[in-house]
């Protein structure tokens, strides 16, 4: 089977000021589909630059990434936002919905920009939210809702297109334990029972441990890659 | 509440009120300033049309609407119709036979002054009454026509029109009726009848007081002249032009074009009333837009994360922006029909609120939105990702 990600010898230099500062230095990995994958690594280590390359957000400066079978860093800026629209979900740390927007009016919004004004998938959303535990909260604005539940509507709205690649980018990193502990079994089942591929950055080695490999990353090189009680014994 | 722009325009309720009453003003400027401006053309043109006079006899030179008012002799209107002897008094005076053709004449003074309600100006009229019903088609409605004026207790008496009675106060604040005492160019004049239709000027006086009022000179604005066929009037217009060069003689339905080209400048001012109209419209979004941008630049980073197109964007702020607009043109609308019917309570202005220009306006109003967002639009759909999303 392909890989639904692939990067190959990926670079990125930031120009600050006069200076040069590498962030990515040849990270080359693959992630097969249905797969459960946390990065690790400490802060600068160029995790956030990657998963904002993969996601199409930030044109590398040069190597190669590959989406089910498109290559991303040959495409136009126009492009790459259409195969983030098609083939990835962010979950961020700071859950950012549209505080405005109750859970429903998010998750519209994002099939809206999906698929248009026709065309939603609603028993889609409805399995979506059920899977979620998120039936009751729909008509919930942000800020009426815990900062677990913020982040589940944030998974769902990621997941509600059904994308090729869940990019994660410390999804419990505004948690307490106990709803850290929900969210990442809400990934988890995501993974298991929709079959979805999902990167996530972390700190937490707790939260990389219930991923299905571990990759670590320092200075921007990816330096381990294992299961996770290899990667996260190595560390310690 | 589901729809973004829905919950972006409600949850700066503010600046949201700000920003309609904003485009609200341009539309209100363009519909009352050019529904005034067409309510008074229309006015003017109006009782223009009911004069039965073919032709206008002016003076020689320019002729301005607000310019020396008595310029003509009076004594022209006699000339016309009856010819011309030298007398003992002139005996130099040239000869001329009487116009053949002509049914009345009558010498007609005009002028302006400030509104007495304080905004705008109206028109007074020194008429020869018995003269004047000869060439129009006044009719008194109410107490009777004008006396010449040459004796005291009929110096200081005037005839209103029926718009004149119905929306005017005399000085005690009430309603104008026979008996009324009325503010004319700072004397205080009794009406003494009503007439219909409006002709000219809704007040009229004797042509004697204006003429005392203003000087003293026996003269007029103009002369008026009514043949004893219409068919006849260009034979009389020729006539009149052989044996009076050097005046001005004019077919009374030329009049409206002649005020049409006195317009210009009129229109020049209401195309620049228009474009300001525009400005603000442009200026207000253009504003509210950019402080929403610098604002949500985080939600714009969400929506790029989340695929949506530079011109998902673009549409979602210009969305925004129409629907502001329109709700400033609703709310220009009501205002202007609101300050209509108040203006025109309580002065003797004229609006004339055409579909042609409510539509206009409607369109300046949103075009001008839709063009003040075009630069925060842009900018929004061409911020960089990765920056928009970590802003605080």
């Amino acid at each position: 089977m392909d890989p639904v990600l692939e990067t190959i010898d990926l670079q990125m230099i930031y120009r600050v000021g006069k200076v040069d500062v590498p962030a990515l230095r040849g990270t080359t990995l693959k992630v097969e589909p249905g797969e459960y994958v946390a990065i690790m690594g400490p802060s600068g280590c160029g995790k956030s630059t990657f998963l904002h390359i993969v996601g199409g957000m930030l044109k590398p400066t040069s190597g190669k990434v590959m989406i089910e079978g498109e290559d991303l860093t040959a495409m136009t800026d126009g492009e790459r936002t259409d195969l983030r629209r098609r083939k990835i979900g962010f979950v961020f740390q700071r859950f950012n919905l549209f505080p405005t927007l109750t859970a429903e009016g998010n998750l519209k919004l994002a099939e809206r920009i999906y698929a248009g004004k026709n065309n939603r998938d609603a028993a889609g959303r409805r399995e979506v939210l059920r899977v979620l535990g998120l039936e009751d909260k729909m008509h919930h604005k942000p800020l009426e809702l815990s900062g677990g539940e913020q982040q589940r509507v944030a998974i769902a709205r990621a997941v509600i297109n059904r994308p090729a690649i869940i990019l994660a980018d410390e999804p419990t990193g505004n948690l307490d334990t106990e709803n850290s502990e929900i969210v990442l079994k809400m990934m988890r089942r995501l993974n298991k029972e929709f079959g979805q591929t999902i990167i996530m950055i972390t700190h937490n080695a707790e939260a990389a441990a219930r991923a299905d490999r571990v990759i670590e990353m320092r200075d921007g090189h990816v330096i381990r890659t294992g299961l996770p009680a290899e990667v996260v014994r190595g560390r310690s | 509440m589901d729809s973004l722009i829905a919950a972006n325009i409600s949850q700066r309720p503010l600046r949201t009120a700000i920003s309609i009453i904003g485009v609200a003003l341009g539309v209100i400027l363009v519909t009352l300033f050019v529904g005034l401006a067409r309510g008074m053309l229309r006015d003017v043109a109006q009782r223009q049309a009911n004069v039965d006079a073919e032709i206008r006899f002016w003076p020689g030179g320019n002729i301005s609407l607000a310019g020396n008012p008595l310029m003509l002799p009076a004594r022209y209107a006699d000339a016309i119709l009856h010819g011309v002897q030298p007398t003992t008094e002139d005996p130099d005076l040239e000869p001329k036979p009487p116009i053949s053709g002509i049914a009345a004449t009558s010498a007609v003074g005009e002028y302006v002054q400030g509104s007495v309600a304080g905004i705008g100006f109206e028109l007074v009229d020194g008429i020869d009454y018995p003269a004047f019903i000869r060439t129009t088609h006044l009719t008194i409605v109410q107490g009777r026509g004008l006396a010449d004026g040459r004796t005291p207790d009929t110096e200081y008496e005037a005839i209103v029109d029926r718009y004149y009675a119905d929306s005017g106060k005399d000085i005690d604040g009430k309603h104008v009726s026979v008996g009324s005492r009325i503010t004319v160019l700072g004397h205080t004049f009794t009406v003494v009848g009503i007439y219909e239709p409006s002709v000219l000027a809704r007040v009229k006086i004797p042509l004697h007081t204006l003429q005392q009022l203003l000087g003293g000179v026996e003269n007029c604005t103009f002369v008026m002249v009514k043949c004893e066929r219409p068919e006849l009037a260009n034979q009389v217009l020729e006539d009149l032009r052989r044996y009076y060069p050097g005046n001005r003689v004019i077919l009374t339905n030329e009049i409206p074009a002649l005020y049409a080209q006195g317009l210009v400048p009129v229109e020049i001012f209401l195309n620049v009333v228009i474009g300001l109209g525009l400005v603000i419209s442009v200026l207000v979004i253009l504003l509210a837009m950019y402080t929403t941008i610098i604002e949500r630049t985080r939600e714009i980073g969400i929506l790029k994360s989340l695929g949506a197109s530079k011109r998902f964007i673009v549409m979602t702020i210009e969305k925004e922006a129409a629907l502001i607009s329109a709700m400033g043109v609703l709310l220009g609308f009501v205002v202007a029909v609101i300050g209509k019917f108040a203006i025109e309570a309580n002065t003797r202005l004229l609006i004339d609120l055409q579909p042609r220009w409510l539509f206009i306006a409607a369109v300046i109003g949103i075009l001008g939105g839709l063009i003040g967002a075009i630069y925060p639009a842009a900018r929004a759909a061409n911020l960089d990702p990765v920056e928009a999303i970590s802003y605080d």
